[in-house]
């Protein structure tokens, strides 16, 4: 986002506005780092260092915090839960929701928008007011603990999520696209496949790229419909700030923050190429 | 056979009629433009053609067979849109392609063919590049490539020179002349020019309010428009209309008593009608109507002088140049072939002099 904003073509005498703009650029980035800069920094203290005053940004840097709580917290099972629970949910909404979206684009259905709206009023009820029923759904079906119980769960917020997104996107696709294509000898199913996805994946990959983010940092689903064996990574910061026995161990509690986040910074790194194109393309293609 | 017969189609959106009966028959290579101001119903027919759009009542038959509840795909037709519609991931080559291997013709079939139409389209060297990398111009040949691969029945055109500048579209205009001579392809052509509408079509069919107002030959539409509506539309600059009363069989009394001599007529007395002469069918003389004149215009090859007959504005258009000055008396006489009469509601025009012996309506 800074990027694009401080990369406005420069005028003379633009030249102190672009410099405002590049100033508050970073400033603002700072300040959306700082807190996670110092939960990485927290997280290689010792516990004596963690609540000196003034903070200490000079220390010997220690992993012990990592090593133990990266058994204690169980957390190689919980980032490979985390994983699959993330890309199955994602998956599943991106191939659900796209289609939902285009059918909502682009046929005309009676009562199609009012449908429309309606999915995503149910992104309005809080989640909390359906956890405790799923839960419930859940253990009558016998799928507590379980990797689909997750994906399908975070499915009923990221459809709706995704389905909008690319009902937008698909709204700024000319429509000559697909009737040229129905010219040309494809079936609706057809200029779909063949065009209309082609033309999205910068899109698509965005949103999908989203809706993986927002599952793997879910909390409270994971925290209502899982136990053990398929618990997420949320789930173990939970349980480290909520201990009520032994008290809110931060050192932990920042070790595995950091561990959660790590994953997620690398594969933005990995496809920021394609998030970016996915965002630039949605606002301006006419 | 690219013939395509449009009997007494209907189109309706809910409780809107939009196309209320339209009949048109098009012979096989006959280039037939639809002209007419934008909602008159004119693209909506072409959808129809297409098939991207349902046909209410009514039928559309292409070669021998009736297309209602045809597929697009199924009709052997190509269409050619106002913003190109070019696949924007494939480059112009695959582009070209497209509808051949959708409908799985053999590879080196499918590379002459595309080879053939960037021959004559003149874009053999562009066959590697992207759509987003072509120029308007270029891409409006790419979508006209992307039609004539197909060899189809009828092409459909839908105002596909609007997106260009002026001077491109002229040239635009010429190729698609060109090619349809070339082709001899059945084509329907929409537009809301009327000069590319007389320039390219072989027949113009002009449209208003979802029905067909008048077809013909350009020509014969601009020498006897069928009514007011088609008077005005066809010929730039537009024709002039001077309202009045008839108070013998060759005169005219305007509102504000002016009295114009007409050619012999067979009105009534107190008829009220709308006189219409073309600008280049004026002609200066030393008797004739009295107009006042306001502003003069010379753009060398002629000159274009706007004045007022009786308070009402009217253009003459001169061949060459005249020396008449803002504020200055003339006199103009139009010859009685060129005077055209219609009724007070201007749905039809009336006989008059030798052209218009014959009543048209």
């Amino acid at each position: 986002m800074t990027a694009l904003a401080t990369s406005t073509p420069r005028r003379p005498s633009g030249q102190f506005g672009h410099r405002i703009r590049v100033v508050s650029g970073v400033v603002i980035t700072l300040l959306f780092l700082f807190p996670v800069f110092w939960m990485v920094l927290t997280s290689f203290k010792q516990q004596v260092d963690i609540f000196t005053s003034p903070p200490k940004f000079f220390f010997t840097p220690t992993i012990a915090t990592y090593v133990e709580y990266f058994r204690r917290a169980d957390i190689e099972r919980r980032l490979i839960n985390t994983v699959i629970v993330a890309a199955g949910s994602g998956l599943l909404s991106i191939v659900v929701g796209t289609m939902a979206g285009y059918a909502l684009a682009r046929i005309r259905l009676r009562g199609g928008a009012t449908f429309g709206v309606l999915i995503l009023l149910s992104r309005g009820v809080p989640p909390i007011a359906l956890a405790v029923p799923m839960f419930l759904v859940a253990r009558q079906l016998g799928l507590t603990d379980k990797h689909i119980t997750l994906i399908l769960a975070y499915s009923t917020f990221l459809i709706p999520y995704v389905m909008w997104l690319m009902r937008s996107f698909f709204l700024s696709l000319p429509l000559e696209l697909e009737e040229s294509a129905m010219i040309d000898g494809c079936s609706r199913y057809g200029a779909f496949f063949k065009i209309i996805l082609p033309i999205s994946l910068p899109g698509l990959i965005s949103t999908l790229i989203f809706s993986m983010i927002l599952a793997w940092e879910e909390l409270l689903f994971a925290l209502v419909l899982t136990n053990r064996v398929a618990s997420t990574i949320p789930v173990a910061i939970a349980g480290i700030a909520g201990d009520t026995i032994n008290g809110a161990n931060w050192g932990a509690l920042t070790a595995v923050g950091t561990i959660t986040v790590v994953p997620v910074v690398i594969f933005a790194l990995l496809v920021q190429k394609w998030l970016i194109r996915g965002l630039a393309d949605g606002a301006t293609k006419g | 056979m690219g013939t395509v017969d449009i009997r007494n189609v209907r189109k309706s959106y809910g409780n809107v009629e939009v196309l209320h009966g339209v009949s048109l028959h098009i012979e096989d290579g006959e280039f037939v433009a639809l002209v007419g101001p934008s909602g008159c119903g004119k693209s909506t027919l072409l959808r129809m053609i297409a098939g991207l759009e349902d046909v209410t009542a009514g039928d559309i038959v292409i070669g021998d067979r009736v297309v209602n509840h045809v597929a697009p795909k199924d009709r052997n037709i190509a269409m050619v849109f106002q913003n190109y519609a070019l696949y924007p991931h494939m480059n112009v080559r695959d582009n070209m392609g497209f509808a051949l291997r959708q409908r799985r013709t053999p590879k080196p079939e499918i590379e002459n063919r595309v080879n053939s139409a960037a021959r004559i389209l003149g874009l053999e060297h562009l066959l590697d590049r992207k759509p987003r990398a072509l120029s308007g111009g270029q891409r409006q040949r790419v979508a006209m490539g992307r039609a004539i691969v197909r060899e189809p029945n009828v092409f459909l055109f839908d105002e596909p020179l609007s997106n260009l500048d002026a001077k491109l579209r002229v040239q635009m205009r010429s190729e698609i002349k060109e090619l349809h001579q070339r082709l001899g392809t059945t084509t329907v052509y929409v537009t809301h020019d009327q000069i590319e509408a007389m320039t390219l079509a072989d027949r113009v069919v002009v449209m208003n309010g979802g029905v067909i107002e008048q077809q013909g030959p350009p020509l014969e539409l601009y020498d006897n428009p069928a009514s007011r509506f088609v008077a005005a539309f066809i010929g730039s600059p537009p024709m002039n209309f001077i309202e009045g009363t008839v108070i013998d069989a060759s005169a005219l009394c305007l509102d504000d008593g002016t009295k114009l001599q007409l050619p012999m007529t067979d009105l009534a007395s107190q008829t009220r009608v709308t006189i219409g002469v073309r600008p280049e069918h004026f002609e200066l003389s030393s008797a004739g109507w009295p107009a006042t004149v306001s502003i003069v215009e010379p753009t060398g090859s002629e000159t274009q002088i706007t004045a007022r007959i009786g308070g009402q504005i009217v253009r003459v258009l001169i061949r060459g140049r005249t020396f008449v000055r803002p504020g200055e008396v003339i006199h103009l006489t139009v010859p009685a072939d060129f005077v055209h009469i219609f009724d007070d509601d201007g749905a039809h025009g009336i006989q008059v002099g030798t052209r218009g012996a014959k009543k048209y309506a």
